[in-house]
């Protein structure tokens, strides 16, 4: 995909400013970044307390005990969503950043979202397994 | 992708040097300037690397600025030196320039806050004309499409249209740092990394504060048009709050805090 005033001798600058428009998208980007920040907060000092005071030294069948009940599955689940969402978020934007070839970048924002989804539907299918079947 | 050095065209060679202090001079100062002239080329026909050139200057013999220094140096020493000037009181933005490691007006620059000897280049990351002169088209572009003007849809008034005095703080804001203040220098703009980075799409600091001085004026009736032009991942969200528009900016403005206003805005629209 050639951008038109690309190479162009004759190119205008305000086609060039305005450029493909604006998406009309962004503020949700911006919105859920924040929210999973906040969120990420509460739910990281939950999750090192846990490591330190359950599951540091335990043994396996302890630890499966102790992710097993609802409140710290719930809130594993929370916090896995809440913070792979949030890298989602952060990654993509150091890719938007600093990656400028567009078709690199357009398989790099895809592979993030595909990478992140996986990873998180894993974490979460290991807690829910814990859980039910131990 | 990244590139992490200057191509070998850019790369900043040792200039010429210059000293016209007298020897019994008590001021003496000297000036490294960034030189670079597109007609100047090398026996291959090529054109020459960008320099930096060395003025040994009498301080007593120029006023208190660095815009002083530059015109004594252009009119006694170099008359090749070459750099936008033209009200030399900060409020025509022509003399923006990196001294000393940051943006500002050399007109509005104390000689005697710079320590040591005083390092002048172009504005970081625009294209260069000549010596200190910088291609700004684009950045003046940008701010051309965001439509920095009055739009209304009702009829004309048969007087000018009114606004109170607290809605015009809105602009002018109440110590007169307000938006409306912007001289467009750019230096806020060039300083930003994401600029660096993204200034082909990125609006820029500058041009994102005169978005918000049009967004915030209780007179323009477009307030959504525009919200609608700026709601974007590159126009707007390429800001990361960094801040170096608002540490840069010469007339002590705030257009991180316009930005901030518009993202506001935005959320709350939604």
């Amino acid at each position: 995909m050639k951008l038109k005033w690309k190479d162009s001798r004759f190119d205008s600058q305000l086609g060039r400013a305005k450029g493909l428009g604006a998406t009309g998208h962004g503020v949700d980007h911006w919105i859920h970044q924040r929210i999973t920040a906040v969120a990420n907060l509460p739910l990281m000092i939950w999750l090192v307390w846990s490591v330190v005071h359950h599951v540091a030294g335990a043994s396996y069948e302890e630890f499966v005990a102790w992710q097993a009940q609802p409140l710290n599955a719930i809130l594993m689940i929370l916090s896995v969503v809440s913070v792979f969402y949030h890298a989602a978020l952060g990654t993509q934007v150091i890719a938007e950043d600093y990656i400028h070839n567009e078709g690199l970048k357009f398989f790099k924002l895809i592979g993030i979202k595909l990478f992140f989804s996986a990873t998180a539907i894993a974490c979460v299918f290991s807690i829910l397994k814990i859980s039910f079947v131990g | 992708m990244a590139q992490f050095a200057l191509p070998n065209n850019s790369k900043i060679k040792k200039g010429d040097s210059y000293n016209v202090a007298k020897g019994d001079a008590k001021n003496k100062k000297m000036f490294k300037v960034y030189r670079w002239n597109p007609e100047k080329k090398d026996e291959d026909g090529k054109v020459k690397n960008p320099s930096i050139d060395e003025y040994t200057i009498d301080l007593d013999s120029c006023g208190p600025m660095v815009l002083d220094a530059l015109i004594h140096i252009k009119n006694d020493v170099d008359s090749t030196l070459t750099f936008r000037r033209s009200c030399r009181e900060g409020i025509c933005g022509s003399c923006a320039m990196n001294i000393d490691g940051t943006n500002t007006l050399a007109c509005l620059k104390p000689i005697d806050e710079v320590k040591g000897d005083v390092k002048i280049t172009p504005l970081p990351h625009m294209p260069v004309v000549k010596d200190l002169v910088p291609d700004q088209n684009h950045a003046i572009a940008q701010y051309n499409s965001i439509e920095p003007w009055m739009k209304t849809d009702s009829p004309a008034p048969a007087r000018e249209r009114l606004q109170s005095a607290e809605d015009a703080d809105q602009l002018n804001g109440h110590d007169g740092h307000g938006p409306a203040a912007c001289i467009l220098c750019f230096c806020c703009s060039t300083s930003c990394p994401s600029y660096w980075w993204n200034g082909d799409r990125f609006l820029g600091p500058a041009t994102l504060m005169q978005a918000y001085r049009w967004i915030s004026d209780t007179r323009d009736e477009a307030t959504g048009e525009r919200l609608d032009q700026v709601e974007d991942g590159f126009k707007l969200y390429r800001c990361h709050t960094i801040m170096n528009c608002t540490n840069t900016c010469p007339k002590g403005l705030n257009p991180a805090k316009s930005i901030a206003e518009i993202k506001k805005l935005l959320a709350v629209r939604k």
